[in-house]
C-alpha cells in the first residue's frame, strides 16, 4: 500500500534527479571533444581544472549567503507583522500581496526592474526633482534588489508559518514572568521561528547558489556566478564535463550547505523534530 | 511590600469587547494570603478577570489594583504577579532548569549565576523535581509540566499567584493529589492564590473563598461551606453541588409550602409569595414502604461506593435526586421499590421567583 | 519616434518589449503599415496561387525557426502562414556558440535556422546539417548572389546553407551622449574607459568582444594566439569595471540611453538609426567583422518540408525585401537589391563604402572550437 504511494515520487526523483545526476557524474570524469560535447574518458582533469572558476565560487558562495542574510532581515519583521501584529481579517489579503507576483514569471518581473532602475526609470524621476542623473541599472545594488524582489516571499512564508504556529500565551508566559518585550523576542519568539528562519535561509541560499538571471539582467553580465558559468560552459563553449564537473562540485556544496542548516535549526530548536514549514 | 489588607481588589471593573460584555461592574477584594477561586461556567468573565489581575487584558472602566497600587496601564512585566497557564505555557526549546529560572534571569540588575542555580534548584525541590533541571518539556508527563509551571510561576516570590484552570488537564487521581499539594503550597509560601475553574469540587476543596460568577458578575463571594450550604442566589444553589427543585407558594404566614399539586410542605419562616424550593439530594432520608413524607418509586440506583444514588420519580412532583449514605441503607432499595423520602423543613432553600 | 526617449514605459510598450525578446522585433509593424506593404503582404497571402488545403497536408501545421533577437518582420510569419496553414514558432538566439550548443544537445525541434557564416563547416562536419535540396527551393537563385556572401554555404561542391543577409559589426554611439567621435576600437576602448565610462556595452560573445580587442590592439581578428589573446584580455579586464553591460542585446539599452555605446551589428544599428537618428553607426577604420548570415534546415528537424517551404517563401524576392526593410540589414541578392527602395540602398550604414569595408575580417571556424578563447572569455567575465 505504501509503495504505491511512494511509487510516483520515487519514479519522478529517478528520472529528474537521480539519472541526471548520474549522467553529470560520467560527464565530470570525461573530456571535451574538439568540437564542444563529451568525449568518453576517465580523467580527473575537470575537477582539477576547477581553480579556473574559482572567481565564480567565491562570488557565488559570498552572494548566496549575504543576499539570504539579506532577505532574512527584510523579511522577518514583514513575516512578523503578518503573524502577530495584524488584523486577522486583513491577513489574508496582505498574504496575498506577496504571493500574487509570484504567479508572474521571474523573467518578466526582472524586466520589469530594468526599466524601474533604467535611465528612463527611477533615476528621470530623481532628474525631475533636481537630483542628479545617477545610474542605477546594471550595478551591484541592482542585483541586491532584484534578489531581494525575487527571493523575499520565499522568505517570508517559512517565518510566516512558525510564527503563525507559535504559542501567543508563551509571549504572555514571558511578560509575566518580567521579561520585557525585547527580552521576550530573543528568548522566545526568535527561537521558536528559529525552523522558519533555518528553512527559509537554506531555501533562498540553495536557489541563489545556482541564480544566474537577475546578476545577467541586472547586473549586466558583469558579475560572473556559478550559474553564469555553467550556462556559458553549456551553451557557450560546450564544455560539457568541465560543466558537469562544476555541477557536481555546487551539489556537494549545496549538500553541505543544508546538513549544516539542518544542524543548527535542530541546535535552536532544541529537538530533532524539526518541521520543515 | 505594604501592608494593606488586600492582595488584590476590583473597583467597579467592567471589560466590553466590542458590544460583548465580558466584565461588568465587579468590585472584589482578595485578602492576604488568601486562597480565593473564581468559580463559574464558561463565559462567566472569571478568566478576563484574572487576565486583568496578570495585565494581559485592561479593564474598559474601573481600577484593578494589587497590593493598593492602580495596575491600570501597568504591563505583564512591570506586575508582581505571576500565572500559572492553563496547558502551563512552558517554554518548548528550554530545558526545566532554564524554564524555571526564566522569571530569576530577566532581574534587573542582575541576579549572580549561583544565586540563579540555588534559587532554580530550591523552586524545582519544593515541587518535588530535584533532578528534573535538564529534562526537556515534552519528556516531562502533564503532572511533571504542571510542577515546572508551578515553580516557574513563584521562583520571583510574587505577590499574588494566579492560576488558570491548572488541574483541568490532569486525570481525576492526580488532579486530587495536586489539589493537596497546592493547597499546602499556599500555606508554605503564604502568597495569595487566585484560582480561575469552572469545577465546582475544586474550588469547594482547595479555596478560602468561593467567587462565583456569572455572565460577567460576582454573584456570591463567600467560605465555601457558606456557598454550599447558603447559596445566595437559585444559580449558586443550582451551580455548586447538585439539587431538587420545587416549585410553589409561599403562603401568609410563611411557615407553608403550597406546592402546584396542593400539596403542602413545611418551611422555616419565608416572605409569602411565589418561589423555587431548593434541596440538596444529601438532605433527604429514604424509607422503604410508605409512610409520613413523600411517597414515590425508585427508578433508578447508582452505587458509588461509599453513598447510593437514587433516582425517585416522587407521586405528584416528579424526579428526584436523593444521596444516602451506606451506612443510613442497610438494605438497598431497587428500582420499583415504593419508597418515602424524608427532609427537615430547615434543608428547603427557598428563593423568590 | 523620438517618444521612446521622452515618454515614461507604458504597458503596451513593455508588453512589445518583452514580445521583441521572445521573438524578434514587433515595433516594426506600424511601418509596414504606414507604407501599405502589410496590407500588400496580407493581399498576397490571400490571393496566392497555392491553395491552402493542399499545402497543409503535406506541410503540418506547425514549424520551429531559431534566429536572431531583432532579425525578421513579425508579419511575413503571419502571411506564410495564411499561405500555407503552417504556424512558425520564433527562437531567438544570442550566440553561435549558443545555437550550436543546443543542436549538439539535440532535441532541438528546428526546422530551419540561421547560422553565421564561420560556424557552417563545424555543423556539416558534425553532421547537423545535410546539403539542402535546392530543387525544393526554385527561388533561390545562386547565380544572383553575390559569392563572397555564398562561399561559406558551399562545402565540397555541395549548398548546405543558403545566405539570409550579410553585415558588419561596428560600433553604435549615441551622438547626443557623447561628444567625442569614435572611428577605430581602439578609440572605442579608450572612450569606454574615459568619457563613456560606465555607458558602454561589449557582446556577450567572444567572436566579436575578443575580436574586437584584438583588432584594437593591432591584432587579427580571429587570432587564437595565446600571447595575442593574452593582451586582449588584459585590455578587457581593464574595461571591464568601466562597462555598462556584457550583454548582446543591446537594443533595449540603447533605446533607453541607460548605454551610449556598443558593439553593433548592422541591422541593430540601422533600426536603432531609424529610430533615434542621433545614434550613429560607424565601422571600426582598424578593422572587425564582416559577415553574413545563412538559413541552413538541421538534419535532425522534424517537419522538413515546412523548413524547405519557408525558406523558399523567404528566397522569393518580393518576401525578401519586406525582411530586408524590416530587419535593416544588407542583402546578397541582386533581385532583391533591385527591389529595395533608393533610400534603403543608399544607407551607408546598411551599404557602406567599398574602403570602408576593406579592413573588416569574416570570423573563422577555429574561435567556434578553440577552448582558448571560451577561456579568455570567461575570465574577463568573472573578473
Amino acid at each position: 500500500m505504501t509503495a504505491a504511494f511512494v511509487a510516483p515520487a520515487a519514479l519522478w526523483l529517478a528520472v529528474f534527479l537521480v539519472l541526471p545526476f548520474i549522467a553529470m557524474l560520467v560527464f565530470a570524469f570525461g573530456r571535451r571533444a574538439p568540437e564542444g560535447g563529451y568525449l568518453p574518458a576517465f580523467t580527473f582533469e575537470q575537477f582539477l581544472n576547477l581553480p579556473a572558476r574559482a572567481t565564480a565560487f567565491g562570488n557565488t558562495l559570498l552572494l548566496a549567503p549575504v543576499g539570504a542574510l539579506l532577505c532574512l532581515l527584510v523579511a522577518y519583521p514583514v513575516a512578523y507583522y503578518l503573524a502577530l501584529r495584524a488584523d486577522p481579517r486583513h491577513r489574508l489579503v496582505l498574504i496575498s500581496l506577496i504571493v500574487v507576483p509570484f504567479w508572474t514569471s521571474l523573467l518578466v518581473r526582472t524586466y520589469a526592474w530594468m526599466y524601474i532602475l533604467g535611465s528612463r526609470g527611477l533615476p528621470s524621476l530623481l532628474e525631475a526633482v533636481g537630483l542628479p542623473d545617477i545610474r542605477m541599472l546594471n550595478t551591484p545594488g541592482a542585483v541586491l534588489v532584484g534578489i531581494l524582489y525575487g527571493y523575499l516571499p520565499l522568505m517570508i512564508m517559512p517565518i510566516y508559518v512558525s510564527l503563525e504556529k507559535l504559542d501567543r500565551r508563551l509571549l504572555e508566559a514571558s511578560a509575566d514572568l518580567g521579561a520585557r518585550p525585547v527580552a521576550t523576542f530573543f528568548g522566545v519568539t526568535l527561537p521558536l521561528s528559529m525552523p522558519g528562519v533555518m528553512t527559509g535561509t537554506a531555501l533562498v541560499t540553495i536557489l541563489l547558489l545556482g541564480e544566474y538571471l537577475i546578476p545577467q539582467l541586472l547586473g549586466g553580465g558583469k558579475v560572473f556566478f556559478i550559474g553564469n558559468a555553467l550556462v556559458d560552459l553549456f551553451l557557450q563553449s560546450r564544455n560539457w564535463p568541465f560543466g558537469s564537473a562544476i555541477a557536481v562540485t555546487l551539489v556537494l556544496v549545496v549538500v553541505v550547505v543544508l546538513t549544516v542548516a539542518m544542524r543548527i535549526a535542530w541546535r535552536f530548536a532544541g529537538t530533532r523534530r524539526v518541521d520543515l514549514v | 511590600m505594604t501592608s494593606a489588607a488586600n492582595d488584590v481588589e476590583f473597583r467597579s471593573v467592567s471589560k466590553r469587547y466590542g458590544e460583548v460584555r465580558a466584565v461588568s461592574d465587579v468590585d472584589l477584594a482578595v485578602p492576604k494570603g488568601a486562597f480565593v477561586a473564581l468559580l463559574g461556567p464558561s463565559g462567566c468573565g472569571k478568566t478576563t478577570c484574572l487576565r486583568m489581575i496578570g495585565g494581559f487584558e485592561q479593564p474598559s472602566e474601573g481600577t484593578v489594583l494589587v497590593d493598593d497600587r492602580p495596575m491600570n496601564g501597568v504591563p505583564p512585566y512591570r506586575r508582581p504577579v505571576n500565572m500559572v497557564f492553563q496547558h502551563y505555557a512552558l517554554f518548548p526549546h528550554l530545558d526545566v532548569e532554564a524554564n524555571v529560572s526564566y522569571g530569576l534571569r530577566q532581574m534587573r540588575p542582575r541576579i549572580d549565576r549561583r544565586e540563579v542555580a540555588r534559587r532554580t534548584g530550591e523552586a524545582l525541590e519544593l515541587v518535588r523535581l530535584g533532578g528534573y533541571s535538564a529534562r526537556k518539556i515534552h519528556e516531562l508527563s502533564g503532572g511533571q509540566q504542571q510542577r515546572v509551571a508551578l515553580a516557574r510561576a513563584i521562583i520571583n516570590r510574587p505577590s499574588v499567584l494566579l492560576l488558570d484552570e491548572p488541574l483541568a488537564a490532569l486525570d481525576r487521581k492526580l488532579r486530587t493529589a495536586m489539589q493537596i499539594e497546592l493547597q499546602s503550597l499556599q500555606r508554605e509560601l503564604g502568597i495569595t492564590f487566585v484560582l480561575v475553574t469552572h469545577d465546582q469540587e475544586e474550588a469547594l476543596s482547595m479555596s478560602d473563598f468561593v467567587c462565583v460568577m456569572n455572565a460577567g458578575r460576582v454573584v456570591q463571594m463567600a467560605p465555601p461551606q457558606e456557598v454550599y450550604d447558603r447559596p445566595g442566589t437559585l444559580f449558586v444553589a443550582d451551580f455548586v453541588g447538585k439539587t431538587n427543585r420545587l416549585s410553589g407558594v409561599v403562603e401568609a404566614g410563611g411557615r407553608t409550602l403550597r406546592l402546584a399539586d396542593g400539596r403542602a410542605l413545611p418551611v422555616s419562616s419565608q416572605a409569602p409569595g411565589a418561589v423555587t424550593a431548593v434541596l440538596r439530594p444529601e438532605a433527604i432520608a429514604i424509607a422503604h414502604g410508605e409512610g409520613d413524607g413523600l411517597a414515590g418509586t425508585v427508578t433508578h440506583r447508582i452505587f458509588l461506593g461509599n453513598a447510593v444514588e437514587y433516582a425517585v420519580a416522587a407521586d405528584g412532583i416528579g424526579e428526584m435526586l436523593v444521596t444516602a449514605d451506606r451506612s443510613a441503607a442497610q438494605t438497598l432499595a431497587d428500582p420499583g421499590d415504593r419508597v418515602t423520602l424524608r427532609f427537615a423543613p430547615e434543608s428547603l432553600l427557598v428563593f423568590p421567583t | 519616434m523620438s517618444k521612446f526617449i521622452t515618454k515614461p514605459i507604458t504597458a503596451s510598450e513593455f508588453t512589445s518589449e518583452f514580445m521583441r525578446l521572445k521573438r524578434g522585433s514587433v515595433t516594426r509593424r506600424h511601418f509596414l503599415g504606414i507604407t501599405g506593404l502589410g496590407l500588400a503582404a496580407a493581399v498576397m497571402g490571400r490571393s496566392g496561387a497555392f491553395s491552402l488545403e493542399a499545402h497543409a497536408q503535406d506541410l503540418g501545421t506547425q514549424m520551429s525557426l531559431a534566429t536572431w533577437p531583432n532579425y525578421h518582420d513579425p508579419a511575413t510569419f503571419e502571411a506564410f502562414t495564411v499561405k500555407t496553414g503552417v504556424a512558425v514558432e520564433v527562437n531567438v538566439f544570442g550566440s553561435n556558440e549558443e545555437m550550436l550548443a543546443k543542436l549538439q544537445a539535440g532535441g532541438t525541434g528546428w526546422d530551419l535556422f540561421v547560422p553565421t557564416n564561420y560556424t557552417i563547416s563545424t555543423y556539416a562536419k558534425l553532421g547537423l546539417i545535410d546539403p539542402l535540396d535546392l530543387s525544393k527551393l526554385p527561388n533561390y537563385d545562386p547565380k544572383t548572389e553575390t559569392p563572397r556572401f555564398t562561399n561559406e554555404g558551399i562545402i565540397d561542391g555541395k549548398t548546405y546553407a543558403v545566405p539570409k543577409n550579410w553585415g558588419t559589426t561596428g560600433i553604435a554611439i549615441n551622438t547626443g551622449k557623447l561628444k567625442t567621435p569614435v572611428t577605430s576600437w581602439k578609440e572605442f576602448f579608450e572612450l569606454a574607459q574615459t568619457e563613456a565610462g560606465g555607458r558602454v556595452m561589449v557582446h556577450d560573445y567572444q567572436l566579436t568582444t575578443i575580436g574586437n580587442a584584438l583588432v584594437s590592439l593591432g591584432y587579427k581578428f580571429n587570432s587564437i594566439d595565446p600571447a595575442e589573446l593574452t593582451k586582449a584580455e588584459e585590455l578587457l579586464i581593464k574595461v571591464k569595471p568601466h562597462l555598462f553591460a556584457i550583454n548582446s542585446d543591446y537594443q533595449p539599452g540603447m533605446r533607453a540611453t541607460d548605454a551610449w555605446m556598443t558593439m553593433c551589428w548592422t541591422n541593430d544599428g540601422a533600426q536603432l538609426n531609424r529610430d533615434m537618428p542621433e545614434i550613429a553607426f560607424v565601422l571600426g577604420k582598424d578593422g572587425g567583422e564582416i559577415w553574413s548570415d545563412f538559413y541552413a534546415i538541421p538534419t535532425s528537424a522534424a517537419n522538413k518540408p515546412a523548413g524547405y517551404a519557408l525558406l523558399d517563401y523567404l528566397m522569393t524576392p518580393e518576401n525578401a525585401v519586406r525582411e530586408h526593410i524590416a530587419n535593416g540589414a544588407p542583402t546578397t541578392d541582386s533581385r532583391v537589391l533591385a527591389l529595395l527602395p533608393a533610400e534603403v540602398t543608399g544607407n551607408k550604414i546598411v551599404y557602406p563604402d567599398e574602403a570602408a569595408l576593406t579592413p573588416l575580417e569574416f570570423g573563422a571556424a577555429v574561435t567556434l572550437t578553440d577552448p582558448a578563447r571560451a577561456e579568455v572569455m570567461a575570465r574577463f567575465k568573472s573578473a
